[in-house]
């Protein structure tokens, strides 16, 4: 292959790719100046959320200077993201020291739960959703599709709540309820602990990935270029694994990666019921706590996680779609 | 206790709480008859050893270990398990003992001597000595960094060293119920060279390790000076942000013991046959606060209306569910002195009081916020009885961090919460115009003046008619709508022994865990 060759298969999806990357870059300045913009809106202020009731005018004048907060708010927005560009992402105005130093064990935890449950929802979502599309019509179809529905419409505090109730509380108590990490204690060390947040997450994104999966297989399988490979005499399977799959590589792993972006989010509320100690709890805390520079940086995270992971699907998506991949044309 | 409230931050999340826990109680209730839980483990009789764990309401990243500024409940109970003041409020609320064997007045009461125990010892095994008394009062006062009980002791002038084990506090005006501030739990004794990353005190437990916003542990202090406590060996202490959380790991048994069942769930919890709730009644109360000094309450006659508008049990009934006491507008429940007056629910008189005023078709604005179980119920519950009154009250709801901003004590027309006080300290503490939190503005000479003579006043009997006479003020004319005295409902195993109701307002036996043994 020619070097000429070369730049022309790679350089239409190189453009691809840098212009995704650049547009990633500029979501995230947006969301930067939102994000602080937010919490300049929150109401009270830290220093007396900090210093409770208790606060006496002292106290309050010699902790606001302390945190800068009588500083022009340019000022701040961009002694903030300078910070954040070197990364140090901020002092928490609660426990008086390093925002990384308070968040460091919580996003190892918080990406334990990520990683748990991808591992484990991926492959069940994937197989019963090719499942259901192989057997569309039936009755397997149908079961599986309906209880993939009702579990999609189920929010995530109503299954953790439920689950609880079945597992751990009122009808058997075989699993701990909430997680309980004495102190130096990492979660894992007590895996029976992540048991049910972790369930309750893949029951979240589960239905999400076996419906899509159901849905864009089926078209595959229905497709002409199936029809033609059936015709060939080719067996079921090579023609299932070999024709129908890969054309739905892309759009399953869009919508995967929205399921790993949501995830990202809805550990919130996931770790607040189970009492888990990860950066959704720590957001938690800060809003109520004023902790403005935690809540910058948890929230400027999670956005990363969420521009990085659809970042990562476009990259898929177009690797995985043909007509891109081979194209040597201008325009993609 | 605490100078009042809950800190901010207790109830989070309130559209998912609600929703979580009423999913979860109907549920729960729905699934109880399904699996009874095993025949319950009794706690038998006191024996020492095993571990406790508990959980408790609160806390997070802010969380301290500093003996003379807990804020949250969890800094609270580490606080009374750590540290002990000079005395102590026991269980009925009468001041006892404690770092202090004695604690006594001049004939004057303008001076006051406390003994330190004989033989009491630090967590380091260093016996307590006079100038580390005073060095924890100093720190308490240090006028660079006062700490929260720095405004009930204000008239502490100078604290000497005078004697072996006596020290001297030598005040700026007559005080004969000075001994009652020696009781808070914030004023532990510390050794003179106290450091924040060492806790050490005279507690029952001795500091081991902790997270903070997670959980903290500490072992047994040995050389404890109670005969027999503390009878466990270990002690954890695990916050809980949320309701749910914290009841879900009582009934999977991750915990031994919880504080504040939430008024609404007590009936599911005290289902369980392994499970068995503390109830206290306790003299914290649950406000409305209208401020004296602004329209329409500076007419002594719309405060008069508002009141008899309030139908005190059926806002016991529906926002407490019955556990609690109904209050007419005075505190301090417990004091010798409390008067217990009756104020009933008097619409027609309201009316007129409102038409006398010139307000007949009065509207108002009531401020609320979940600063504690029941407030914002209360607020729902007492506008739609100001219905019938052709009173219009709206609710504007603000989050516990937005009450508690530089608007708190601004708010005109609101709520508030707190603990169990006798009436002099609380009236130090809100009803005087250099209160630290006068969340009324209740400005009144006539009552001041009897105050001030209150305080100083050495005979006892005069002292009495004094704070009767205050309550009488107060009761016709101040502005504090007191509907209601909660009960403290608490939860925790079969197994637990020890516990018992607590008049201080705090959960558990008032968070002192030495009491406690686990037949585990």
């Amino acid at each position: 292959m020619s070097a000429v060759q070369m730049s022309t298969l790679t350089s239409p999806m190189a453009r691809m790719i840098g212009r995704r990357l650049l547009l990633s870059v500029l979501v995230l300045f947006v969301v930067s100046i939102l994000v602080f913009g937010a919490t300049l809106l929150l109401p009270g202020d830290p220093a007396r959320a900090i210093l409770g009731q208790q606060a006496t005018p002292e106290r309050v004048a010699a902790l606001t200077e302390q945190l800068g907060l009588d500083r022009p708010v340019w000022e701040r927005y961009f002694s903030w993201l300078g910070g954040i560009l070197t990364g140090d992402l901020g002092f928490s105005a609660a426990t008086q020291g390093p925002v990384s130093e308070l968040l460091g064990g919580r996003i190892a935890a918080s990406g334990l739960l990520l990683v748990l449950t991808a591992l484990i929802s991926t492959p069940i979502a994937l197989a019963l959703g090719a499942w259901a599309a192989v057997r569309r019509g039936t009755r397997t179809d149908s079961v599986l599709s309906g209880s993939s529905l009702v579990l999609a419409a189920l929010p995530e505090f109503v299954i953790g709540v439920l689950l609880v109730v079945l597992l751990a509380t009122s009808v058997l108590q075989i699993l701990p309820s909430v997680t309980i990490a004495r102190p130096g204690e990492p979660v894992w060390t007590r895996p029976e602990q992540l048991v049910l947040p972790v369930l309750t997450l893949a029951l979240v994104v589960i239905p999400y990935v076996v419906r899509m999966t159901r849905a864009t297989l089926s078209e595959a399988l229905d497709a002409g270029f199936v029809e033609m490979a059936r015709l060939k005499g080719l067996p079921e399977r090579t023609v299932l694994m070999r024709h129908a799959v890969p054309h739905t590589i892309g759009p399953v792993a869009q919508v995967f990666a929205l399921q790993l972006a949501w995830l990202a989010g809805g550990v919130v509320v996931v770790e607040f019921l189970f009492r888990y100690p990860g950066i959704g709890e720590a957001l938690i805390d800060a809003v109520a706590n004023r902790d403005v520079q935690v809540v910058q940086a948890i929230t400027l995270i999670i956005a990363a996680f969420y521009v990085l992971v659809n970042l990562a699907a476009d990259v898929a998506g177009i690797l995985a779609d043909p007509r891109i991949r081979t194209s040597s044309g201008v325009d993609a | 206790m605490t100078s009042t409230s809950s800190p901010p931050g207790l109830h989070r999340l309130n559209r998912r709480r609600l929703f979580g826990g009423a999913a979860g109680l109907a549920a729960a209730t729905f699934l109880a008859g399904c699996g009874g839980p095993a025949a319950a483990r009794e706690a038998g009789p006191p024996r020492p050893g095993g571990v406790l764990r508990v959980g408790v309401t609160g806390g997070g990243a802010s969380d301290t270990l500093d003996p003379h500024s807990p804020a949250a409940n969890p800094d609270i109970a580490r606080t009374l398990n750590l540290y002990e003041p000079l005395l102590h409020w026991d269980d009925a609320y009468t001041l006892q003992p404690a770092v202090a064997e004695a604690v006594r007045a001049e004939p004057d009461a303008r001076a006051w001597t406390a003994t330190i125990r004989a033989g009491i010892t630090f967590h380091d095994g260093r016996p307590v000595t006079p100038d580390d008394v005073v060095a924890s009062f100093r720190r308490m006062l240090d006028p660079d960094d006062p700490k929260a009980p720095a405004s009930q002791l204000g008239i502490v002038d100078d604290i000497v060293v005078a004697g072996d084990r006596e020290v001297r506090f030598v005040l700026s005006e007559p005080s004969p119920v000075f001994d009652q501030y020696l009781g808070e739990y914030n004023t532990g004794i510390v050794p003179a060279d106290f450091d924040v990353e060492n806790p050490i005190g005279t507690g029952a437990f001795r500091f081991e390790s902790w997270n903070p916003g997670q959980q903290s542990a500490f072992v047994k202090h040995e050389g404890y000076w109670r005969p027999d406590e503390p009878y466990v060996d270990r002690l954890e202490l695990i916050n809980f942000s949320e309701d749910d959380a914290r009841i879900n790991a009582l009934l999977s048994g991750q915990v031994d013991a919880i504080d504040q069942v939430p008024l609404s769930l007590t009936e599911v919890v005290g289902s369980y046959e392994s499970i068995k709730l503390l109830t206290s009644e306790t003299g914290a109360w649950l406000p409305i606060t209208m401020r004296v000094d602004v329209e329409p309450f500076d007419d002594v006659r719309v405060r008069q209306a508002l009141r008899l508008i309030a139908g005190r049990e059926q806002m016991v009934n529906q926002v407490l569910s019955g556990l609690g006491t109904p209050a007419v507008d005075l505190y301090a429940r417990f004091d010798p002195e409390y008067l217990d007056p009756r104020r009933e629910q008097e619409i027609e008189r309201a009316r007129e009081l409102l038409s006398a005023a010139g307000r007949p078709n009065l509207s108002l604005e009531l401020v609320t916020s979940p600063i504690q179980a029941g407030t914002v119920e209360a607020a729902q519950v007492y506008a739609t009885q100001a219905r019938a009154a052709g009173v219009d009250i709206g609710l504007r709801r603000v989050d516990t961090s937005t009450f508690f901003s530089d608007q708190y004590l601004q708010w005109e027309f609101a709520q508030s919460f707190w603990n169990t006080r006798n009436y002099i300290p609380q009236a130090a503490q809100s009803s005087m115009p250099e209160a630290p939190f006068n969340e009324t503005h209740w400005d009144d000479a006539e009552y001041q003046a009897v105050i001030r003579r209150a305080r100083s006043e050495v005979d006892a009997t005069a002292r009495a008619a004094l704070v009767r006479q205050a309550q009488e003020i107060e009761f016709d004319r101040g502005g504090y709508l007191i509907w209601g005295f909660p009960d403290r409902v608490d939860a925790h195993q079969a197994y637990v022994g020890g516990l018992t109701p607590n008049r201080t307002g705090l959960s558990l036996s008032g968070y002192e865990f030495r009491k406690a043994w686990v037949n585990a």
